[in-house]
């Protein structure tokens, strides 16, 4: 399992005009783990996860998959590279149905159905999966905010994607919800799916994944299994309080 | 070279007129984020109650300013809370697009119904006289109309940035909800902004009657300068209005002069096109 | 099996209710013998074409231009003076004039997809006017006063005909293909890339669309429209001129889509069913009396179902206990579920 990894971020900087939102962060993701990146506000992870996705191009730095430069790629182009990604805030296509929602992404990505009936059958595959199924002709924009963030799930599953970037999926859940949007990733990750996620919720990051990467001020802090970054002074410091308080894990 | 500096000066006194309803485009789009396309229209109106102040009440249309403006002012206030207000919930833009059209086509239909098709002109005494100033002649009324405007112009800039209203607009077009927050009232000021606005248009038809036809279809090509204006000056600045207006005025009188009069509105769009796409461009490139 | 029944009934009762709508509009010429209600049919056909054009860009697609009429007008143009000057038949002309608004309208509009929203609506009226602008000036263009098509014999060969009947007909196949074409299109995976920018277009490049493609795509189709109605409209009238591509004729090709329900397909059909001869009998009972008041109150209709109705006609008619009515008792449409059930089926060879 300790092959090349599936994701490789080398040296990625971001600066706006004046202000560097990112600076020399590096990170591997390894192929069919789950991995979690942390840190405050403002510590540059939507900026950093942005970059990753495409959205905007770093000022430095490069991205690497299964060893390839993608570092210029268009937003549009990951899901044919068989990468997707949710938003942190949420963006049902709003007039449409869930099931329309999910069908639409059935159509694209490297693996687009050909057929209205294939879409159709796929969407339906993926609404079962995220347990979604019997909301499927809910029009999007009156759902509620725990269905739309599985929806995105819903959506990015559609494109049969290897990698799955989750951006904040479980902001705004109450427990029980964010438990089951713990056993969803789980899930999708044991189908074979590679994560990354970024997450406020120290529960699902403990639970969830193998290795956490912490930001802090746009840069890297610190590195490892939840246990070993919960138990870095640094990280306590910086992230969880003073050493005094902030006893979790 | 007396041609050209005429031509300099015409087109500085034409563009004046262009900031001005560039500056009440602004102001609607700025915080409302709406683009108000019965603007001209609006000018239109304005002529029209000018005249009939002029006709039926023998008001100097200088005089009648202030009364325009404060109708004109009414009239916004009222369609923004009767229509657009509401309106602004759907969140369609295609919706509020459409219905500041359809307020065009009332408008202007209002007006043929009201007053005919009949071309209207407004002659006061002083109306012929003009002022020579070394190289090139300038009517009069088109003098007071320009100093007019940059005594409006800085009122507007003054009360925006000073007043505490102007402050309030200000925090509004930048963070509706933001604003809400802090307890300003935003429905208020939407309707404040949206009747100062029109009032602005109001104010530049009541200028304009002094050296132009009146007719239904007289603010349409005023109303689309406008939202050139706009685009070109900066979204949300009224500097950039005033500045883009007059830029604009000269673009068209030095076209007009140098390639071809009929040709000069065609100039004119092209040139609004490439600045607004070389601008997004630049935009997006500095991402 | 009993869904297969179910959904075999419902089409069967769907078919003949649009066999009997079509039968209708098919007897018209044959019992009403005013060539000016003919006239307004014609219209309505033309301009409801027209309104879908614009639709499959403005209310699917969500980006909302307002020079279709020039494009409508410069189709006219290439067409009539193909004809005029070299002969050539008008059908075939038809295509050609197509194909020429297509690539015009996709260059001109390439460089300016990356603006959003108001910015776009006042590119696109700049682009009508500038081409407005330039025909006027243009003699090849016949600059202000127009250019004509012969008169002569009736003749299909021509697309020449004294009466208007045959361009009521065919005018309706128009109109009826062209909607057959935009239903396609919006179930399809164009549709569905289309009604995903509109929604949002960070959305839609996160699932694998490349917005600036569909777009392209979605004016191209627009203008290839607007360019068949052009042509149409100058074998009717056998006439063009640079008035026909003013602003304000662009502003009456998209009533009829936001009052009839912009999101829809069907949307500027119904509008302009509706809006279209209203506006005609308007003008024509009152505009003489008191010119305007026509345009005026068909403002105050848009601007009342803006207002209170900004889903437009199928906005409301969907959600509507009319619609229910109707699904329920005249048409015996089954529920959702078994739609979709019968839909999965379908080519698995049954049970």
């Amino acid at each position: 399992m300790a092959e090349k990894p599936i994701i490789e971020v080398q040296g990625l900087t971001k600066r706006f005009k004046g202000l560097t939102a990112v600076h020399d962060v590096s990170f591997s993701v390894e192929k069919g783990s789950i991995t979690g990146m942390i840190g405050p506000n403002g510590a540059g992870k939507s900026t950093t996860f942005n970059m990753i996705c495409g959205y905007y191009p770093p000022t430095e730095g490069k991205i690497f998959y299964n060893g390839e430069d993608i570092t210029n790629k268009k937003a549009y182009e990951y899901t044919n590279m068989k990468i997707a990604r949710t938003f942190q805030i949420m963006k049902p296509l709003k007039n449409l149905s869930v099931l329309d929602n999910v069908t639409a992404a059935a159509y694209f990505g490297h693996a687009g159905a050909k057929s209205e009936k294939e879409a159709k059958e796929r969407a339906m595959e993926v609404l079962h999966f995220t347990g979604l199924y019997e909301k499927r002709h809910v029009i999007s924009k009156d759902m509620g905010t725990p269905d739309q963030k599985r929806l995105e799930m819903a959506r990015a599953l559609a494109t049969k994607p290897e990698v799955l970037f989750l951006d904040e999926n479980m902001a705004g859940l109450n427990p029980a919800e964010t438990e089951e949007a713990i056993q969803l990733i789980r899930k999708i990750n044991e189908s074979g799916v590679t994560i990354l996620l970024i997450e406020h919720i120290m529960k699902a990051v403990v639970s969830l994944c193998e290795k956490v990467i912490v930001l802090h001020h746009g840069e890297k802090i610190a590195e490892g299994t939840p246990e070993q970054v919960m138990n870095d002074p640094y990280v306590m410091e910086v992230y969880l309080g003073t050493k005094k308080e902030g006893a979790s894990a | 070279m007396e041609v050209f500096l005429q031509a300099l000066v015409n087109g500085i006194l034409l563009g004046g007129f262009y900031s001005l309803m560039g500056m009440g485009q602004n102001i609607i789009f700025g915080v409302m984020n709406i683009v108000n396309f019965c603007h001209g229209e609006m000018l239109m109106v304005g002529m029209y109650i000018t005249y009939v102040l002029y006709t039926y009440f023998g008001v100097d249309p200088y005089v009648a300013l202030p009364i325009v403006a404060v109708l004109m002012f009414g009239l916004g206030a009222l369609i923004q809370s009767t229509l657009i207000t509401p309106s602004l919930k759907t969140k369609s833009f295609t919706n509020l697009l459409f219905l500041t059209v359809g307020l065009g086509l009332l408008l202007t239909n209002g007006a043929l119904v009201i007053f005919g098709s009949t071309y209207y002109k407004i002659i006061t005494p002083y109306a012929q006289t003009y002022i020579p100033l070394g190289p090139v002649t300038i009517a009069l009324p088109r003098l007071i109309s320009f100093l007019i405007l940059i005594v409006v112009a800085i009122a507007l800039f003054a009360f925006l940035k000073y007043s505490t209203t102007g402050k309030q607009i200000r925090a509004v077009s930048q963070n509706p909800i933001g604003a809400e927050v802090v307890g300003i009232n935003v429905k208020k000021i939407y309707i404040l902004t949206y009747g100062l606005g029109v009032a602005l248009a109001g104010i530049a038809g009541s200028l304009l009657t002094q050296f132009y036809t009146i007719y239904p279809t007289a603010g349409a090509s005023f109303g689309f300068r406008a939202l050139i204006v706009v685009v070109v000056g900066g979204l949300g600045s009224i500097p950039g209005a005033f500045f883009a207006g007059i830029f604009l005025g000269l673009l068209e009188q030095m076209s007009a002069l140098f390639i071809s009069p009929s040709y000069s509105d065609m100039i004119v769009f092209v040139t609004f096109i490439i600045i607004l796409v070389v601008r997004q461009v630049m935009i997006l490139r500095r991402r | 099996m009993d869904t297969r029944k179910a959904v075999k009934t419902y089409h069967r009762n769907l078919a003949i209710v649009l066999a009997v709508i079509v039968a209708i509009f098919a007897a018209i010429p044959l019992v009403v013998d005013k060539p000016y209600i003919i006239n307004i049919f014609v219209l309505t056909f033309y301009m409801s074409t027209l309104s879908m054009a614009w639709n499959i860009l403005g209310g699917i697609t969500g980006q909302n231009s307002l020079g279709l009429a020039a494009y409508m007008g410069l189709g006219a143009y290439v067409c009539c003076l193909v004809v005029t000057k070299t002969g050539m038949n008008p059908w075939v002309a038809a295509v050609l004039d197509m194909l020429v608004v297509g690539v015009v309208a996709g260059v001109i509009f390439f460089p300016s997809l990356i603006l959003r929203g108001p910015y776009f609506t006042l590119v696109s009226i700049a682009f009508a006017e500038s081409i407005r602008q330039f025909i006027i000036n243009s003699e090849f263009f016949g600059r202000a006063s127009g250019v004509g098509l012969p008169f002569g014999k009736d003749s299909f060969a021509q697309f020449r005909f004294t009466s208007k009947v045959p361009y009521y007909y065919i005018g309706f196949i128009m109109m009826v293909g062209v909607y057959l074409i935009m239903k396609k299109i919006g179930r399809s995976k164009l549709g569905f890339a289309l009604r995903t920018i509109r929604e949002d277009e960070d959305a839609a490049a996160a699932i694998g669309i490349n917005p600036t493609k569909y777009k392209v795509i979605a004016v191209v189709i627009s203008a290839i429209i607007a360019g068949l109605v052009g042509f149409f409209y100058v074998s009717y009238i056998r006439y063009i001129d640079p008035d026909v591509m003013i602003q304000s004729k662009s502003t009456e090709i998209v009533l009829p889509a936001v009052v009839g329900g912009a999101a829809y397909i069907e949307g500027p059909l119904i509008g302009g069913l509706i809006m279209i001869p209203l506006s005609e009998l308007l003008r024509a009972n009152f505009a003489a009396v008191l010119p305007g008041i026509n345009m005026l109150m068909y403002a105050v209709v848009l601007i009342v179902v803006i207002r209170f109705r900004p889903s437009g006609i199928l906005g409301w008619y969907m959600n509507s206990k009319f619609k229910a009515f109707i699904d329920e008792k005249i048409l015996k449409k089954p529920s959702l579920d078994v739609l979709e059930e019968y839909e999965l089926m379908a080519d698995k060879g049954g049970k």
